[in-house]
């Protein structure tokens, strides 16, 4: 058991190594990131001194290794464009942005989940055949088309709701069901052939056989089998609440850390563009390490070495 | 023994015609071709040019007599632009998927022949993928970049290749260890011999299948990107970027936004349709 | 008379371990294993599975590199895997897989693959590599439409011709056949047989012939190794190997092997499990399962000495002198 959390967090170390390892490769790659962050007008000695503040003048390895201790520390650098430390830019946005992915979340779940399940122990109904073009347009409709199509409708056909901006809960409304109806399409899919494919397993129809009544069945042996893929989905969609409404955030004009980062690459604004990513990547990587703690306890085959070797 | 041959060769034969191609199916790939043909002949088909003002004609709706589609606020026919941006959405779709399937096979290759450490690092780095939201890493390399139609191109090829990586990883090693790709190798056989003659031509149907996952994804990728105005850039127009655009007239001219947004949500749907049958006839082993 | 191939003290150990930080265990599947075979000949090598004979094999061709030992062929060692070297050998040793499906590629149709050989050795032009394939498939015994045909359409025994026929493409001096036929049908095993009997008289092919099948591997051997455990337990002429048994667990090969005028009560059961390279015991591999088993075995490995011109044996009764045939068992 121990081995096993051992490992998983050997990788998500691995995957913030490589985040960082990412950037700075970018960043690197991109130009001299003095010019870059100071632009080019900036004068030859400021620049000088910028050098030798970041240690541009240093062997490669050793600026990044310096970019490691950087980032331990929390210098994550300052926005160009009012000076202020990035770190703080994002984190005053967060709240606007929980405020939309965190009840969307929930639609999702409180939709998604219940929709999947109940087409799948009703394969073939009119209903599981609605789920599944549900799933399948909510796939293939873009979340920006989505939302526009709902502000056509609601805001600007029928008049009910605002169709952009942040002054009252009512503007909430638009972008929420925008993520939320999306998600839950893609989660009553996954939901419905985890469930099916738990129910063609033959100890699904040894228990039937035996004489457990089928509600018993389904309570007890398939759903906490169909569970176990259900949380890794389930993992990505918590791991994606500060950055998957990028999208969404610009359709509405909503002020949070989406339509921050938007801002930031349009403006090129670095420092707000890394401390996001990282950001992103820190919370992707602790809700992926949920999730595979979650399969430790929800699945015991995966605790065992040989399982967790032939990862 | 002889007996024995002719049946073998007669239950072989039914598993080898074509089965009935459901309508569903018939209407996404006719879909898919007449994009692919507006495409390519956007140059002779569009009624009007790319950036063509009709001042007396802004804002006009579908049905006007010049312009189909209708007008933008600028008079520009939203039937032309569409086209335009059709070639460009397509080429970008086409190019990057092309791109990940023939990055994420050779890696999947190299890392099923050198197995060890090398296996490692291409692993590591398909779990990273994986584990980051792909958009934002994007966005990321736009903001270093800027942006420019390569660049785009590019960048959308490192989308999805390492599901090509695992699967050709995974298919030569089984290949490698017992069977046909062996018995090539104790030929003589030079590794790129088995691998590009043997062992892909025997794995394409199913990289192929993923692909139909993929260029969809794709297409809103780019399209969610050129919406945001980091995609596409103007004058060059592609499908996200008219949503974009149309976006702002929303109220009083929602065809320009609805044109395109439909042109998105059906090609998706074809190509999604197309891979989901080819999946069953082609891989019913493949699930996810 | 000159060995065209010569194998000595070969070993070959794999890392096994239990679980991605269990202990790392070596694994010695062939334990200094020796022999020579004679132009012209062949040499059947007999074990169960897990005594380390196709892993031999496998060495022998060079598929798999030694951890010490080594394989010369004619007068050369054999080059190292996946070197230009290695590849260009190819052309002079082949070998012949268990499952012939497997071995072909299902998408090819089987000329093609017939020609593949000449094509990968850059041999002839296309018009001699047409003509080659034409009078390979007649000599294995394929009719020539068989050559438009792809792998799956073709019957078993059709498939392992065709796998030998490709085999033989490039006119090699070797061959080493890994249970060629014990995929097959038993009717189509002697038809396939005696093929291969018949072209290795015609072709000159020197052979390793790797069988679990004691029937087939007398049929067509004139010298016989006897592996258990990943070591060469027994090495003699066929015939004499077959009628007189020296070694108790050839003794029980045998006789479970069903030979006309022999009867069943003859028959030797070898008691205890099935031999496991992760688990070997000390001593002789063979003492828990052996019933001659005495002090000394359960220490010390006997080994291959030879007791009488051209047979060896390893068996510290047998080597130390005693009297114990196989005939003493009973």
């Amino acid at each position: 058991m121990a081995r096993y959390f051992a490992i998983r967090l050997l990788r998500a170390l691995i995957t913030i190594v490589l985040v960082v390892t990412f950037v700075f490769v970018v960043l690197r790659m991109s130009g001299d990131p003095a010019l870059i962050i100071l632009g080019p007008e900036a004068p030859p000695e400021v620049i000088a001194a910028f050098r030798k503040a970041w240690g541009l003048d240093d062997p490669i390895w050793l600026q990044y290794v310096n970019y490691f201790g950087a980032i331990a520390k929390g210098e994550l650098g300052r926005s160009m464009r009012d000076g202020r430390p990035a770190i703080e830019l994002v984190l005053e946005r967060i709240p606007a942005t929980l405020a939309l992915t965190i009840p969307a979340l929930l639609i999702k779940l409180a939709i998604g989940i219940p929709a999947g399940i109940f087409a799948a122990l009703n394969r073939g109904s009119w209903i599981d055949r609605a789920v599944m073009i549900g799933a399948v347009v909510g796939f293939t409709v873009p979340s920006f088309v989505l939302g526009l199509v709902l502000v056509l409708i609601f805001a600007v056909q029928l008049g009910w709701l605002p169709s952009g901006g942040q002054e009252s809960w009512k503007h909430s409304i638009l972008p929420i069901a925008t993520l939320g109806i999306g998600g839950a399409a893609v989660l009553a899919r996954f939901t419905r052939s985890a469930m099916l494919e738990v129910l063609g397993h033959s100890y699904i129809r040894t228990a039937s056989a035996k004489g457990l009544s089928w509600r018993t069945v389904v309570l007890s042996h398939v759903l906490p089998n169909a569970a176990i893929p259900t949380v890794t989905i389930v993992g990505f969609m918590v791991g994606s609440l500060i950055a998957g409404a990028v999208v969404v955030e610009s359709v509405f004009s909503w002020p949070g850390v989406g339509r921050l980062l938007v801002v930031a690459v349009a403006n090129r604004d670095l420092a707000v563009v890394q401390c996001i990513l990282l950001l992103v990547a820190a919370t992707m990587v602790t809700s992926n390490m949920i999730v595979d703690f979650l399969y430790g306890f929800l699945d015991p085959r995966l605790r065992s070495p040989q399982a967790a070797g032939a990862h | 023994m002889a007996d024995l041959s002719l049946s073998e060769e007669r239950t072989a034969k039914p598993a080898m015609t074509w089965p009935k191609i459901p309508a569903a199916v018939v209407i996404a790939i006719i879909w898919l071709v007449a994009m692919l043909a507006i495409g390519l002949l956007a140059d002779t088909l569009a009624p009007y040019g790319m950036t063509k003002m009709d001042l007396r004609n802004r804002l006009a709706p579908p049905g006007h007599a010049l312009h189909w589609l209708g007008t933008d606020e600028l008079g520009r026919d939203v039937l032309s632009r569409l086209m335009f941006s059709i070639r460009i959405s397509l080429l970008i779709a086409f190019g990057a998927t092309a791109i990940s399937a023939v990055v994420g096979t050779l890696l999947g290759f190299v890392a099923a022949h050198f197995r060890g450490l090398v296996e490692q690092a291409v692993l590591m780095l398909a779990d990273f993928q994986a584990s980051m939201p792909f958009l934002i890493l994007a966005l990321a390399v736009l903001a270093f970049f800027g942006t420019s139609l390569p660049l785009l191109i590019g960048l959308m090829g490192c989308y999805g290749w390492e599901r090509y990586a695992r699967i050709a990883r995974g298919l030569a090693i089984s290949a490698n260890k017992q069977g046909y790709a062996a018995a090539v190798r104790q030929l003589g056989a030079t590794p790129s011999r088995i691998y590009l003659r043997h062992i892909l031509p025997n794995i394409v149907s199913t990289l192929i299948v993923s692909m139909t996952l993929v260029f969809p994804e794709v297409i809103l990728l780019e399209s969610g990107l050129s919406f945001l105005g980091l995609g596409v850039q103007p004058p060059m127009t592609s499908l996200g970027n008219m949503v974009g655009y149309g976006r702002d007239y929303v109220g009083s001219a929602p065809w320009i936004m609805l044109a395109p947004a439909v042109t998105i949500t059906l090609t998706t749907l074809a190509v999604s349709l197309i891979g989901d049958w080819l999946r069953d006839r082609l891989d019913p082993t493949l699930d996810d | 008379m000159t060995a065209l191939v010569k194998v000595d003290g070969l070993v070959r150990s794999y890392h096994m371990r239990a679980g991605m930080f269990g202990r790392a265990q070596q694994v010695r599947a062939v334990d200094g294993v020796s022999f020579a075979i004679s132009r012209g000949k062949t040499l059947g090598l007999v074990g169960e599975s897990g005594s380390g004979k196709s892993t031999t094999g496998r060495l022998v061709l060079g598929l798999e590199n030694p951890d010490a030992g080594s394989v010369v062929f004619d007068g050369a060692a054999v080059p190292v895997l996946d070197t230009a070297p290695w590849r260009a050998s190819r052309a002079r040793m082949q070998m012949i897989f268990q499952n012939p499906l497997g071995a072909l590629d299902r998408l090819l149709p089987i000329a093609t693959q017939l020609r593949e050989p000449l094509d990968i050795h850059t041999i002839g032009d296309a018009a001699s590599r047409t003509a080659r394939v034409a009078d390979l498939m007649r000599r294995v015994g394929l009719s020539s439409e068989i050559g438009q045909r792809y792998p799956h359409e073709l019957s078993g025994g059709q498939r392992q011709r065709a796998v030998l026929a490709r085999a033989l493409t490039t006119k090699p001096d070797f061959l080493v056949c890994d249970e060629p036929v014990s995929a097959l049908d038993v009717s189509i095993q002697a038809q396939v047989v005696n093929l291969l009997t018949d072209l290795q008289a015609e072709l000159d092919l020197t052979m390793l012939f790797i069988s679990h099948d004691l029937r087939v591997v007398r049929q067509v051997s004139e010298r016989v190794a006897v592996m258990y455990l990943g070591r060469v337990v027994e090495l003699g002429d066929a015939d004499d190997l077959f009628a007189s048994p020296q070694h108790p667990y050839t003794s029980a090969l045998v006789s479970a092997s069903p030979t006309p005028g022999r009867g069943k009560a003859e028959r030797i059961v070898l008691a205890g499990e099935p031999p496991n390279p992760a688990a070997k015991p000390a001593g002789c591999g063979f003492h828990p399962r052996c019933p001659m088993v005495f002090a000394r075995c359960r220490v010390e490995a006997p080994l291959l000495v030879e007791v009488a011109p051209g047979r060896s044996v390893a068996c510290h009764q047998v080597g130390s002198g005693s009297s114990a045939s196989a005939g003493a068992l009973h």
